[in-house]
């Protein structure tokens, strides 16, 4: 296990210049693509399915539906992120990787992710056909990114804060969050990208509301484009999280609309990949958010052309 | 000496603005003013400030809460920034309007029962009449949604807690185990032990102003006098 407090900034030179063609599995992303990644838990207690996939039948029938609905990506979990019931290392590889290898089975092509911070279940997940490797917890198990170069994965780079996996935020402090975003995801893409990952299947993550208060969350969508304009492909992962929940006072299933506003502020700033429990919503918002910046056509455009 | 202390939680939505348009947590919010005005009511010719922090320090006298460090759009502090247990003290006391001398000290969470024993032994020997404004919360494990999730530990621990402030049996607090109190995460035990070390047993009276723990976390407030000051 790392400190990751420990993370110094990282190597400008190992950084993208621009914008570049992100890379996973079989499939290419140019910079103006919006990327879609469908949230599939393997858990009996995420906040918000509350276990409506915990059984492999009812997480293949929403592969099947994310995809219809035009998911690029599914990310696969067998561990909850608040703090709950012990997941040993089994446990999780129980979980999840029979069913990455039925997934990759059913569908040769799509893009899996496999959301873990541990290094033992990233390889056996890789070994069964996952692509990507979603660190959400900022990049605690050290040999997470040792994991994604032996087996030619891509890797989330994620700022957690200096948050122990599975636990809350506790008075959590920052001077410029947006500077520690920064330096803590930039200091991990610099060495996975020395450890030997292909810098083409590197994201960075600011991970909205781990090691941040509901201020930190809105100030960092608000500050995206500072993501943004390091080269890297920005990962955002709102969906129906507290800080949507706390800004509007809704529960968890009171969180669309506020989901789909932060989505369209973050696609505005230039991020490209969205985690997300609504597909069909989500892609609606953000061919809406490429059409207005002119990046894509109108699907039909008669309105005063007849 | 010590001639009067307050004992108040630090969670940062004590300012007002963090929490949004909802006044969450009122109550606590008051009882925390009501005890910094009764400290003040017994006139003080120095309040001391203490808290926990990673590192056991003395801070500038001016030093003051970063607010904006919890994010928001505060203005920045008027002074140096300190760390938010003490920095929380402050806000307590400029926003009781006390413009005297004040002393700002952190107390580290590796510091050892005895050592926090002695600064509170020297704190109430550097002035004649000192007040103590003790910063200091209870364990963060007190449910599933607490900070820091549930353990059983914790009630037991608390209650023992409260039981000794409601006393003022504040050589009780001087035994509380630091391993159990970082299990816990009951962040307040080495300012507790400071404030046990700064006063004399059964020299001051206790009022407690408010207990419990709407957000998962144990907060007391209380007042420490010879007699209840004026809480007006």
């Amino acid at each position: 296990m790392g400190d990751p407090s420990s993370d110094q900034p990282g190597d400008p030179s190992h950084q993208p210049a621009e914008p570049q063609t992100l890379r996973l599995g079989k499939h290419t992303f140019e910079p103006r693509q919006r990327v879609i990644m469908a949230i599939v838990n393997r858990t009996p207690d995420s906040f918000y399915d509350r276990g409506a996939t915990w059984h492999e039948a009812a997480a293949m029938d929403r592969v099947h539906a994310v995809i219809a609905e035009g998911a690029d990506i599914v990310d696969i979990g067998g561990v909850a992120a608040a703090p709950g019931a012990t997941v040993d290392i089994a446990e999780e590889i129980r979980r999840t990787v029979p069913f990455v290898a039925a997934v990759r089975d059913a569908y040769p092509d799509l893009v899996i992710s496999a959301d873990t911070w541990r290094h033992e279940v990233a390889r056996e997940v890789c070994a069964a056909g996952a692509d990507l490797i979603n660190d959400t917890w900022g990049g605690w198990d050290r040999r997470l990114a040792e994991v994604a170069a032996e087996h030619g994965a891509g890797l989330v780079c994620a700022h957690a804060g200096n948050q122990t996996p599975r636990t809350r935020p506790f008075r959590v402090a920052y001077d410029d969050v947006l500077a520690d975003v920064l330096r803590r995801t930039l200091a991990q893409a610099s060495r996975a990208v020395e450890i030997g990952v292909d810098p083409a299947r590197i994201l960075i993550d600011p991970a909205h509301d781990f090691g941040k208060n509901t201020w930190h969350s809105l100030e960092v969508t608000r500050r995206l484009d500072e993501m943004v304009i390091t080269g890297w492909p920005v990962l955002v992962s709102l969906s129906n999280k507290d800080f949507i929940g706390e800004t509007l006072a809704a529960p968890p299933e009171g969180r669309l609309t506020g989901t789909l506003a932060a989505t369209a502020i973050c696609a505005w700033q230039g991020a490209r990949v969205f985690r997300v429990h609504q597909v069909h919503q989500t892609r609606e918002v953000l061919t809406m958010v490429s059409a207005i910046r002119g990046e894509v056509p109108p699907a039909r455009a008669v309105r005063a052309l007849g | 000496m010590i001639i009067a202390a307050a004992l108040c939680p630090w969670p940062p939505l004590l300012v007002r603005e963090l929490t949004g348009a909802d006044p969450v947590a009122a109550d606590l919010r008051e009882a925390c003013g009501a005890a910094v005005r009764a400290l003040l009511a017994a006139h003080p010719d120095v309040i001391t400030v203490v808290g926990p922090a990673t590192a056991s320090a003395v801070w500038p006298a001016e030093g003051r809460l970063n607010i904006a460090a919890f994010g928001g759009r505060a203005a920045p502090p008027t002074g140096p920034a300190v760390p938010p247990s003490v920095g929380l003290g402050c806000y307590l006391l400029d926003q009781a309007g006390y413009a005297g001398p004040r002393r700002l000290l952190t107390v580290s969470q590796d510091e050892p029962p005895a050592a926090c024993r002695q600064l509170g032994e020297e704190i109430a020997a550097a002035a004649a009449r000192t007040g103590l404004l003790v910063m200091a919360d209870g364990s963060a494990r007190r449910g599933p949604r607490a900070p820091g999730h549930f353990d059983a530990r914790a009630a037991a621990f608390d209650a023992e807690v409260e039981r000794a402030v409601r006393a003022a049996d504040l050589q009780a607090l001087a035994a509380i185990d630091p391993a159990l109190a970082r299990e816990l995460m009951a962040t307040g035990r080495p300012a507790w032990q400071v404030l046990a070390g700064a006063t004399r047993p059964a020299a001051l009276r206790a009022d407690v102003l408010y207990s419990g723990d709407p957000f998962g976390v144990m907060y007391l407030v209380a007042f420490f006098g010879r007699q209840l000051a004026d809480m007006g």
